[in-house]
Protein backbone atom coordinates (compact mmCIF):
# COMPACT_ATOMS: atom_id res chain seq x y z
CA UNK A 1 0.00 0.00 0.00
CA UNK A 2 1.69 3.22 -1.17
CA UNK A 3 0.68 5.80 1.44
CA UNK A 4 2.87 8.54 -0.03
CA UNK A 5 0.63 8.76 -3.12
CA UNK A 6 -1.36 12.06 -3.03
CA UNK A 7 -5.17 11.72 -2.88
CA UNK A 8 -6.92 12.44 -6.18
CA UNK A 9 -8.42 15.85 -6.89
CA UNK A 10 -12.13 16.34 -6.20
CA UNK A 11 -14.15 16.29 -9.47
CA UNK A 12 -15.95 19.42 -10.62
CA UNK A 13 -19.65 19.39 -9.74
CA UNK A 14 -19.07 16.75 -7.08
CA UNK A 15 -21.91 16.75 -4.54
CA UNK A 16 -20.65 13.79 -2.43
CA UNK A 17 -24.01 12.08 -2.77
CA UNK A 18 -25.99 14.76 -0.94
CA UNK A 19 -28.47 14.96 -3.87
CA UNK A 20 -29.82 11.58 -2.64
CA UNK A 21 -30.65 13.10 0.75
CA UNK A 22 -32.57 16.32 -0.10
CA UNK A 23 -33.59 16.98 3.51
CA UNK A 24 -29.87 17.26 4.41
CA UNK A 25 -29.34 20.48 2.51
CA UNK A 26 -32.83 21.88 2.54
CA UNK A 27 -33.34 24.84 4.87
CA UNK A 28 -37.12 24.34 4.87
CA UNK A 29 -38.23 22.06 7.70
CA UNK A 30 -41.53 20.19 7.47
CA UNK A 31 -44.13 20.85 10.11
CA UNK A 32 -44.73 18.24 12.80
CA UNK A 33 -48.20 17.57 11.35
CA UNK A 34 -46.88 17.04 7.83
CA UNK A 35 -44.17 14.72 9.13
CA UNK A 36 -46.68 12.72 11.21
CA UNK A 37 -49.41 12.38 8.58
CA UNK A 38 -47.59 12.22 5.28
CA UNK A 39 -44.31 10.40 5.93
CA UNK A 40 -43.16 7.08 7.36
CA UNK A 41 -41.24 8.89 10.07
CA UNK A 42 -42.93 7.27 13.05
CA UNK A 43 -42.60 3.76 11.58
CA UNK A 44 -38.91 4.43 10.94
CA UNK A 45 -38.36 5.59 14.51
CA UNK A 46 -40.08 2.49 15.93
CA UNK A 47 -38.12 0.10 13.72
CA UNK A 48 -34.89 1.91 14.57
CA UNK A 49 -35.58 1.55 18.30
CA UNK A 50 -36.24 -2.18 17.85
CA UNK A 51 -33.00 -2.60 15.87
CA UNK A 52 -30.90 -0.79 18.46
CA UNK A 53 -32.46 -2.66 21.38
CA UNK A 54 -32.59 -6.19 20.02
CA UNK A 55 -30.27 -6.74 17.08
CA UNK A 56 -26.94 -8.33 18.17
CA UNK A 57 -25.03 -6.77 15.24
CA UNK A 58 -26.13 -3.28 16.28
CA UNK A 59 -25.53 -3.95 19.97
CA UNK A 60 -21.96 -5.03 19.37
CA UNK A 61 -21.28 -1.99 17.21
CA UNK A 62 -22.81 0.37 19.77
CA UNK A 63 -20.64 -1.12 22.52
CA UNK A 64 -17.53 -0.98 20.35
CA UNK A 65 -18.17 2.65 19.49
CA UNK A 66 -18.71 3.52 23.15
CA UNK A 67 -15.42 1.85 23.94
CA UNK A 68 -13.74 3.93 21.22
CA UNK A 69 -15.09 7.15 22.72
CA UNK A 70 -18.08 7.67 20.39
CA UNK A 71 -21.20 6.87 22.38
CA UNK A 72 -24.14 6.78 20.01
CA UNK A 73 -27.31 8.64 21.01
CA UNK A 74 -30.38 7.77 18.97
CA UNK A 75 -31.73 11.31 18.84
CA UNK A 76 -28.40 12.92 17.99
CA UNK A 77 -26.78 10.39 15.71
CA UNK A 78 -29.74 8.99 13.75
CA UNK A 79 -32.16 10.80 11.43
CA UNK A 80 -35.14 9.32 9.59
CA UNK A 81 -35.65 11.25 6.35
CA UNK A 82 -37.16 10.90 2.89
CA UNK A 83 -34.51 10.10 0.31
CA UNK A 84 -34.29 10.04 -3.46
CA UNK A 85 -34.07 6.90 -5.51
CA UNK A 86 -33.63 3.47 -4.03
CA UNK A 87 -31.02 4.37 -1.45
CA UNK A 88 -31.68 2.94 2.03
CA UNK A 89 -29.41 5.07 4.16
CA UNK A 90 -26.13 6.91 4.51
CA UNK A 91 -23.54 8.15 6.95
CA UNK A 92 -23.02 11.92 6.97
CA UNK A 93 -19.54 12.47 8.42
CA UNK A 94 -20.02 16.25 8.32
CA UNK A 95 -22.72 16.04 11.01
CA UNK A 96 -21.77 12.63 12.49
CA UNK A 97 -25.25 11.33 11.65
CA UNK A 98 -26.67 8.15 10.23
CA UNK A 99 -29.49 8.89 7.81
CA UNK A 100 -32.20 6.27 7.42
CA UNK A 101 -34.45 6.49 4.38
CA UNK A 102 -37.93 6.21 5.91
CA UNK A 103 -39.55 6.03 2.48
CA UNK A 104 -37.43 3.05 1.40
CA UNK A 105 -37.19 0.89 4.52
CA UNK A 106 -40.41 -0.97 5.26
CA UNK A 107 -39.34 -4.19 6.97
CA UNK A 108 -37.57 -4.73 10.28
CA UNK A 109 -34.99 -7.08 8.75
CA UNK A 110 -34.08 -4.38 6.23
CA UNK A 111 -33.84 -1.77 9.00
CA UNK A 112 -31.54 -4.09 10.99
CA UNK A 113 -29.25 -4.46 8.01
CA UNK A 114 -29.15 -0.75 7.14
CA UNK A 115 -28.47 0.24 10.75
CA UNK A 116 -25.61 -2.28 10.90
CA UNK A 117 -24.20 -1.12 7.57
CA UNK A 118 -24.21 2.57 8.54
CA UNK A 119 -22.92 1.88 12.06
CA UNK A 120 -19.89 0.21 10.45
CA UNK A 121 -19.18 3.47 8.59
CA UNK A 122 -19.65 5.40 11.82
CA UNK A 123 -17.34 2.98 13.63
CA UNK A 124 -14.65 3.46 10.98
CA UNK A 125 -15.08 7.24 11.26
CA UNK A 126 -14.67 6.99 15.01
CA UNK A 127 -11.59 4.77 15.12
CA UNK A 128 -9.62 5.94 12.08
CA UNK A 129 -8.73 9.03 10.11
CA UNK A 130 -11.01 8.25 7.18
CA UNK A 131 -10.87 10.89 4.44
CA UNK A 132 -14.43 10.38 3.20
CA UNK A 133 -14.41 13.24 0.73
CA UNK A 134 -11.02 13.15 -0.96
CA UNK A 135 -9.69 9.59 -0.72
CA UNK A 136 -11.66 7.07 -2.79
CA UNK A 137 -9.60 4.20 -1.33
CA UNK A 138 -10.75 5.09 2.17
CA UNK A 139 -14.36 5.20 1.02
CA UNK A 140 -13.86 1.90 -0.83
CA UNK A 141 -12.44 0.27 2.29
CA UNK A 142 -15.38 1.26 4.47
CA UNK A 143 -17.87 0.15 1.81
CA UNK A 144 -16.15 -3.22 1.49
CA UNK A 145 -16.30 -3.69 5.26
CA UNK A 146 -19.93 -2.59 5.46
CA UNK A 147 -21.06 -4.91 2.65
CA UNK A 148 -19.00 -7.75 4.13
CA UNK A 149 -20.08 -7.51 7.75
CA UNK A 150 -23.69 -6.26 7.69
CA UNK A 151 -25.38 -9.21 6.02
CA UNK A 152 -25.90 -7.26 2.78
CA UNK A 153 -24.35 -10.13 0.83
CA UNK A 154 -26.11 -13.12 2.37
CA UNK A 155 -27.15 -15.83 -0.09
CA UNK A 156 -30.84 -15.06 0.50
CA UNK A 157 -30.37 -11.34 -0.20
CA UNK A 158 -28.40 -12.08 -3.34
CA UNK A 159 -31.05 -14.50 -4.62
CA UNK A 160 -33.74 -11.83 -4.14
CA UNK A 161 -31.61 -9.60 -6.36
CA UNK A 162 -31.45 -12.42 -8.92
CA UNK A 163 -27.69 -12.75 -8.40
CA UNK A 164 -26.85 -16.43 -8.28
CA UNK A 165 -23.60 -17.98 -7.19
CA UNK A 166 -22.23 -20.17 -4.41
CA UNK A 167 -18.49 -20.74 -4.21
CA UNK A 168 -16.90 -17.55 -2.90
CA UNK A 169 -19.89 -15.58 -4.19
CA UNK A 170 -19.86 -13.50 -1.00
CA UNK A 171 -16.66 -11.80 -2.18
CA UNK A 172 -18.09 -11.09 -5.64
CA UNK A 173 -21.13 -9.50 -4.00
CA UNK A 174 -19.03 -7.41 -1.59
CA UNK A 175 -16.88 -6.13 -4.44
CA UNK A 176 -19.85 -5.26 -6.65
CA UNK A 177 -21.83 -3.55 -3.90
CA UNK A 178 -18.81 -1.52 -2.81
CA UNK A 179 -18.33 -0.28 -6.37
CA UNK A 180 -22.03 0.57 -6.66
CA UNK A 181 -21.97 2.50 -3.39
CA UNK A 182 -18.93 4.52 -4.46
CA UNK A 183 -20.52 5.39 -7.80
CA UNK A 184 -23.73 6.48 -6.05
CA UNK A 185 -21.98 9.09 -3.91
CA UNK A 186 -18.91 10.15 -5.87
CA UNK A 187 -18.48 11.61 -9.33
CA UNK A 188 -15.82 9.11 -10.42
CA UNK A 189 -15.62 6.73 -13.35
CA UNK A 190 -16.47 3.04 -12.97
CA UNK A 191 -12.81 2.24 -13.71
CA UNK A 192 -11.64 4.50 -10.86
CA UNK A 193 -14.10 2.91 -8.45
CA UNK A 194 -13.11 -0.60 -9.53
CA UNK A 195 -9.41 0.17 -9.23
CA UNK A 196 -9.84 1.63 -5.73
CA UNK A 197 -11.84 -1.40 -4.57
CA UNK A 198 -9.35 -3.86 -6.06
CA UNK A 199 -6.38 -2.12 -4.49
CA UNK A 200 -7.78 -2.22 -0.96
CA UNK A 201 -9.86 -5.40 -1.17
CA UNK A 202 -7.52 -7.87 0.54
CA UNK A 203 -6.82 -5.58 3.47
CA UNK A 204 -10.40 -4.41 4.00
CA UNK A 205 -12.22 -7.68 3.33
CA UNK A 206 -10.10 -9.26 6.04
CA UNK A 207 -10.60 -6.42 8.53
CA UNK A 208 -13.47 -7.77 10.62
CA UNK A 209 -13.40 -5.24 13.46
CA UNK A 210 -15.25 -5.09 15.80
CA UNK A 211 -16.75 -8.52 15.01
CA UNK A 212 -13.56 -10.56 14.81
CA UNK A 213 -15.25 -12.73 12.16
CA UNK A 214 -17.71 -12.35 9.28
CA UNK A 215 -21.09 -12.62 11.03
CA UNK A 216 -23.38 -14.54 8.68
CA UNK A 217 -26.25 -14.82 11.12
CA UNK A 218 -27.51 -13.49 14.45
CA UNK A 219 -25.92 -16.56 16.02
CA UNK A 220 -22.50 -15.56 14.59
CA UNK A 221 -23.10 -12.01 15.81
CA UNK A 222 -23.82 -13.31 19.33
CA UNK A 223 -20.55 -15.29 19.34
CA UNK A 224 -18.76 -12.14 18.18
CA UNK A 225 -20.45 -10.10 20.93
CA UNK A 226 -19.38 -12.69 23.51
CA UNK A 227 -15.77 -12.43 22.33
CA UNK A 228 -15.96 -8.63 22.43
CA UNK A 229 -17.22 -8.68 26.00
CA UNK A 230 -14.39 -11.06 26.97
CA UNK A 231 -11.66 -9.08 25.22
CA UNK A 232 -10.01 -7.89 28.42
CA UNK A 233 -9.44 -11.43 29.60
CA UNK A 234 -8.37 -12.45 26.11
CA UNK A 235 -5.65 -9.84 25.65
CA UNK A 236 -4.49 -9.97 29.26
CA UNK A 237 -3.62 -13.64 28.91
CA UNK A 238 -1.77 -13.62 25.60
CA UNK B 1 -10.27 -1.88 19.83
CA UNK B 2 -8.14 -3.15 22.70
CA UNK B 3 -4.44 -3.22 22.15
CA UNK B 4 -2.51 -6.23 23.27
CA UNK B 5 -1.78 -5.38 26.87
CA UNK B 6 0.44 -7.96 28.52
CA UNK B 7 -0.99 -8.45 32.00
CA UNK B 8 0.68 -10.07 34.93
CA UNK B 9 -0.54 -13.44 33.70
CA UNK B 10 0.63 -13.12 30.10
CA UNK B 11 1.95 -15.89 27.88
CA UNK B 12 5.35 -14.26 28.10
CA UNK B 13 5.66 -15.19 31.78
CA UNK B 14 8.36 -17.81 32.17
CA UNK B 15 7.05 -21.27 33.02
CA UNK B 16 8.80 -21.57 36.37
CA UNK B 17 7.44 -18.29 37.66
CA UNK B 18 3.96 -19.00 36.33
CA UNK B 19 3.86 -21.97 38.65
CA UNK B 20 5.25 -19.86 41.49
CA UNK B 21 2.88 -16.87 41.10
CA UNK B 22 -0.08 -18.99 42.14
CA UNK B 23 -1.48 -19.33 38.60
CA UNK B 24 -2.22 -15.70 37.61
CA UNK B 25 -2.41 -16.85 33.98
CA UNK B 26 -5.54 -18.43 32.66
CA UNK B 27 -6.52 -19.47 29.15
CA UNK B 28 -7.52 -16.47 26.95
CA UNK B 29 -10.98 -18.00 26.55
CA UNK B 30 -13.00 -20.24 28.85
CA UNK B 31 -12.89 -23.94 28.01
CA UNK B 32 -16.64 -23.75 27.30
CA UNK B 33 -15.91 -21.09 24.67
CA UNK B 34 -13.35 -23.33 22.93
CA UNK B 35 -15.86 -26.17 22.95
CA UNK B 36 -18.69 -24.03 21.57
CA UNK B 37 -16.42 -22.57 18.86
CA UNK B 38 -15.47 -26.11 17.82
CA UNK B 39 -19.09 -27.25 17.69
CA UNK B 40 -20.09 -24.11 15.80
CA UNK B 41 -17.20 -24.57 13.35
CA UNK B 42 -18.11 -28.18 12.63
CA UNK B 43 -21.80 -27.44 12.00
CA UNK B 44 -23.45 -27.57 8.60
CA UNK B 45 -24.29 -23.85 8.63
CA UNK B 46 -20.68 -22.86 9.12
CA UNK B 47 -19.62 -25.33 6.43
CA UNK B 48 -21.93 -23.56 4.01
CA UNK B 49 -20.96 -20.03 5.13
CA UNK B 50 -17.27 -20.78 4.83
CA UNK B 51 -17.69 -22.20 1.32
CA UNK B 52 -19.86 -19.22 0.31
CA UNK B 53 -17.29 -16.72 1.68
CA UNK B 54 -13.90 -18.34 1.08
CA UNK B 55 -14.63 -21.11 -1.41
CA UNK B 56 -13.27 -23.81 0.87
CA UNK B 57 -14.20 -26.19 3.64
CA UNK B 58 -13.57 -24.78 7.16
CA UNK B 59 -10.72 -26.13 9.24
CA UNK B 60 -11.93 -26.79 12.80
CA UNK B 61 -9.28 -29.08 14.26
CA UNK B 62 -7.41 -26.30 16.06
CA UNK B 63 -10.45 -25.45 18.21
CA UNK B 64 -10.59 -29.06 19.40
CA UNK B 65 -6.87 -29.04 20.20
CA UNK B 66 -7.27 -25.76 22.09
CA UNK B 67 -10.22 -27.17 24.04
CA UNK B 68 -8.26 -30.20 25.15
CA UNK B 69 -5.25 -28.05 26.10
CA UNK B 70 -7.60 -25.80 28.08
CA UNK B 71 -8.94 -28.76 30.04
CA UNK B 72 -5.40 -30.09 30.52
CA UNK B 73 -4.39 -26.71 31.99
CA UNK B 74 -7.40 -26.66 34.28
CA UNK B 75 -6.63 -30.16 35.52
CA UNK B 76 -2.86 -30.08 35.93
CA UNK B 77 -1.54 -26.55 35.11
CA UNK B 78 0.58 -28.13 32.38
CA UNK B 79 3.14 -25.67 30.95
CA UNK B 80 2.96 -27.47 27.59
CA UNK B 81 -0.79 -26.92 27.46
CA UNK B 82 -0.30 -23.24 28.27
CA UNK B 83 2.36 -22.85 25.59
CA UNK B 84 0.22 -24.57 22.97
CA UNK B 85 -2.76 -22.40 23.76
CA UNK B 86 -0.71 -19.21 23.63
CA UNK B 87 0.89 -20.23 20.35
CA UNK B 88 -2.50 -21.02 18.84
CA UNK B 89 -4.11 -17.72 19.88
CA UNK B 90 -1.13 -15.68 18.76
CA UNK B 91 -1.27 -17.39 15.39
CA UNK B 92 -4.95 -16.39 15.14
CA UNK B 93 -4.04 -12.76 15.82
CA UNK B 94 -1.13 -12.79 13.37
CA UNK B 95 -3.44 -14.18 10.72
CA UNK B 96 -5.64 -11.09 11.15
CA UNK B 97 -2.66 -8.74 10.91
CA UNK B 98 -1.45 -10.12 7.56
CA UNK B 99 -2.35 -7.00 5.59
CA UNK B 100 -1.28 -3.37 5.92
CA UNK B 101 -4.14 -1.10 7.07
CA UNK B 102 -5.53 1.36 4.55
CA UNK B 103 -5.94 4.18 7.03
CA UNK B 104 -4.26 5.54 10.13
CA UNK B 105 -5.98 4.78 13.44
CA UNK B 106 -7.06 7.67 15.63
CA UNK B 107 -5.66 8.25 19.10
CA UNK B 108 -8.76 10.22 20.14
CA UNK B 109 -12.32 10.18 18.76
CA UNK B 110 -13.46 12.88 16.28
CA UNK B 111 -13.85 16.24 18.00
CA UNK B 112 -17.27 16.98 16.48
CA UNK B 113 -18.92 13.64 17.37
CA UNK B 114 -20.91 15.19 20.22
CA UNK B 115 -21.32 18.70 18.80
CA UNK B 116 -25.00 19.76 18.74
CA UNK B 117 -26.49 19.74 15.26
CA UNK B 118 -26.40 22.99 13.37
CA UNK B 119 -23.00 24.05 14.65
CA UNK B 120 -21.16 22.32 11.81
CA UNK B 121 -23.57 22.96 8.93
CA UNK B 122 -20.97 25.19 7.30
CA UNK B 123 -18.97 22.06 6.24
Amino acid sequence: MDRSEPPPEVAEGEDFGYRLFPERHSEAKRSFLTTSLFTFNHKCQVMLRIALDTNPYAQLLLDAMKQSGCTVYKDRHFACEDCDGCVSGGFDSATSQIVLCQNNIHQQSHMNRVVTHELIHAFDHCRAHVDWFKNVKHLACSEIRAANLSGDCSLVNEITRFKFGLKQHHQTCVRDRAIRSILAVRKVSKETAEKAVDEVFDSCFNDHEPFGRVPHSKSDAKYAYRDFQNRNRYYANL
Amino acid sequence: MSSMVLGSGSCATVSASSMADGGAWRPPRTCEDYWSEWKHCKGIRNFFHNYYTYGEVPSCEQWKIDYSNCRKWEKSKSPDAKESLCKSERARILEKQKYDPVWKLRKTPPRDWYLPLGQDKSK
